[in-house]
């Protein structure tokens, strides 16, 4: 049981008036974040970054937990009420979420998701603390062949098995792999892709290229469509914003189910909560079918609490990958990766005993914002909806002046301002042409981690290749690789042909 | 409301197309990989595969991949079509200008509005959008001779407007009020450094 006396003594380090303060703002800032069209959890942490600068570490890193759950639970709000999900993990929930409010029960439907959120990330929370130190001392059977066959499972599975078309996956990948491979490599010490700027040496920061990306990327996506009708109108919530007892036992089992789904989901890096959030909404909708009155299309409360649920255990069993391995599974982990590196922290499997009370105290805060993030959210979602009243150039104007602050307060470099903004220009490409924008990220985040290892699987075995599948866990891992594209490939040949069929008998008939 | 006008057949090919702008985006992306790398000095100590073998895979693969896409965009281009707002029907917020004829950008096309079933071709509002990025442009530009207070309330104003704000008097207060926030709690409250540019002298004394 010392994870408990463990987990007690991080309760007493934040349970002080003034990390619990920054809890709070944490919770407050990151809902506000996630609440804007566009802007998801990633973003949050991103933005927010330069504010947690002149915190102790402790301080800091009790204030993610806030703004990292906070922008979860935030996503959603602006889902439910505009149809216009905070970030690509809330698309599912929303789905059924706006035909609840469109329905009438806005404010249930606003509860439903807020207490999947607090559902599933408790459970996940939950079962971190058990489980991460077992998972980091796991992490030594991990070597650089191993580490390598998870990389190349996260760069295939979110590319060419995620996106609609492997081609453009690959496509966005690639530019995330090279702007990663930009600046000082690791083990030989080489200069690379600098082009003689000598600022270039550290890399492309992470931050950089995540707020280019989202932020500025967004805003450059809603300049190109000024003058288009845009039919988002934010539905007033009205009424209890709780749920009745009967709402609750209908929930119950999707916050569970859902909660099931998205917890694995954290370990393995797909890029995040995305494919356990739609899992679960296929799951939910399954279930409903056989119901005798099929709620499904007409505002299903289970297609609301399953997605989100699970949308939240993933973010939490993220954060233990990230703790006791190190590896970073969504955009979020990596930008706290960053934050922790800025601390002079490299997570890990010695993070838990070189930094014991910093990673507890992290892990207790994640309890203590959850119940504030319930406490603001059940009976406050409606406000926060008032921010999405605020016209859309000044929220985009608001948004662009912290985006060039958070990255200009982080390093001071004019530099990255100007990287930003190409990035932004990029992302506004890519989206205008079909280009997912999550392999980009991935490629970022963990280019740098599978070139390490490919190298030092590579040097230890003299060159020779078969080093990469020569473990149980490399075979195991990409015998599942091939399975899912063999799986995704044989789906997509039949529905070609399924479309072929019915266009030839159209014009037949 | 139906308007056709006769398009040159080139520029109408390439109008459907312009997609190819991301594998032009790859092959540079490609070709940079491949100069670097020819020119990268490696350290002597370096054990093999060297820093030049991952670098040269992704430049690979970024080619080949380019080639595909475009193969891709030019067997399927974007349907003909873009959407044209009828007349003067004022958009966001009930408040933005009459759009000056989107076809401004003088492109021949097709045009057509109301049909639900035509597959469309997005339409973006160049100068919008051209906009935005001038303003993040200017602000880059004078964030370290004139200081974070003026030009970030630039930054805002900009912004503002070119996403449609209509208040422009009004919109340099509220900039002015945003980012002088944002100096008073980042810059006096948690002590980051922001360049104070020409209000040095008018600024020191608050910090």
């Amino acid at each position: 049981m010392d994870s408990l006396t463990n987990l007690g003594e991080g309760f007493l380090t934040i349970l002080t008036p003034e990390n619990m303060l920054w809890v709070v703002v944490g919770a407050l800032l990151g809902t506000a974040v996630g609440v804007l069209p566009g802007l998801g959890s990633a973003m949050a942490v991103a933005l927010l970054l330069p504010v947690t600068f002149s915190l102790d570490p402790i301080g800091a890193f009790v204030m993610f937990a806030g703004i990292l759950f906070g922008g979860l639970f935030g996503d959603s709000i602006s889902g439910i009420l505009m149809n216009t999900p905070g970030n690509s993990t809330a698309i599912a929930g929303s789905i059924e979420g706006h035909k609840m409010a469109l329905s009438g029960r806005a404010a249930q439907a606003l509860a439903t998701s807020a207490i999947g959120a607090f559902i599933g990330g408790i459970i996940a929370s939950v079962l971190v603390v058990f489980f991460a130190p077992t998972l980091a001392s796991l992490a030594t059977l991990f070597g650089p062949a191993e580490y390598f066959a998870l990389a190349l499972f996260a760069f295939i599975a979110i590319s060419a098995v995620v996106s609609d078309s492997p081609l453009r996956g690959l496509a966005a990948l690639a530019i995330g792999l090279a702007i990663a491979v930009v600046g000082v490599e690791p083990i030989a010490g080489a200069t690379r892709f600098t082009g003689g700027v000598p600022e270039l040496a550290d890399g492309i920061d992470i931050v950089v290229v995540t707020v280019g990306l989202l932020a500025l990327g967004e805003v450059f996506h809603v300049a190109s469509k000024r003058g288009r009708v845009d039919d988002y109108a934010v539905i007033q919530t009205r009424g209890r914003p709780w749920l009745s007892k009967d709402e609750f036992r209908d929930a119950l089992p999707a916050w569970l189910r859902g909660t099931t789904i998205g917890l694995p989901f954290g370990i393995i890096p797909v890029g995040g909560s995305e494919i356990p959030t739609f899992l679960s909404y296929g799951a939910e909708r399954r279930l409903d079918a056989r119901r005798k009155n099929p709620m499904f299309g007409k505002g299903a409360i289970r297609g609301v609490a399953g997605p989100e649920a699970s949308g939240n255990a993933t973010a939490g069993t993220a954060m233990g990958a990230l703790l006791a391995l190190g590896l970073p599974t969504s955009a979020t982990a990596a930008i706290l990766l960053a934050a922790f590196r800025q601390y002079g922290l490299q997570p890990g499997p010695l993070l838990f005993e070189r930094a014991p009370e910093l990673v507890w105290a992290l892990l207790a805060s994640f309890f203590v914002g959850m119940v504030v993030l319930l406490i603001l959210n059940l009976p406050f979602a409606p406000l926060w909806a008032k921010l999405l009243k605020v016209p859309r150039h000044y929220l985009y104007a608001g948004i662009t002046v912290f985006a060039l602050l958070g990255v200009y307060a982080t390093s001071a470099k004019i530099l990255d301002l100007v990287i930003m903004t190409l990035v932004g220009l990029l992302a506004f490409a890519m989206r205008r042409y079909g280009l997912p924008l999550a392999p980009l990220i991935i490629g970022v985040i963990l280019g740098p981690l599978a070139e390490t290892e490919f190298r030092r699987a590579l040097a230890v075995s003299e060159g020779d290749a078969t080093v990469f599948v020569s473990s149980p866990i490399t075979i195991t891992l990409y015998t599942v690789l091939a399975a899912a594209i063999a799986l995704v490939a044989v789906g997509r040949l039949r529905r070609r042909s399924r479309e072929r069929r019915s266009e030839s008998e159209r014009v037949s008939a | 409301m139906i308007t056709t006008t006769s398009a040159r057949p080139a520029s109408a090919w390439l109008t459907r197309r312009t997609g190819l702008v991301v594998p032009v985006i790859l092959v540079a992306v490609s070709v940079a990989l491949l100069i670097g790398s020819a020119t990268m000095v490696v350290p002597t100590t370096a054990a093999p595969p060297g820093p030049r073998v991952f670098p040269l895979i992704i430049a690979v693969g970024t080619l080949v991949v380019a080639v595909l896409l475009a193969i891709d965009l030019i067997r399927n281009p974007e349907p003909q079509y873009t959407r044209i707002q009828a007349g003067a029907r004022g958009i966001d917020d009930g408040r933005t200008e009459t759009v000056p004829a989107l076809g401004a950008a003088g492109l021949d096309e097709i045009a057509i509005d109301g049909d639900e079933s035509t597959p469309l071709r997005p339409r973006s509002n160049v100068r919008a959008l051209l906009g935005a990025l001038g303003t993040i442009v200017v602000f880059i530009a004078a964030l370290q001779p004139l200081g974070w207070l003026i030009s970030a309330a630039f930054a805002f104003w900009g912004v503002a407007r070119a996403l449609g704000s209509r208040r422009p008097v009004f919109d340099v207060f509220v900039g002015f009020g945003l980012s002088a926030a944002v100096q008073l709690a980042f810059s006096a409250g948690l002590g980051l450094h922001l360049p104070p540019g020409i209000l040095e002298g008018v600024l020191s004394w608050i910090r």
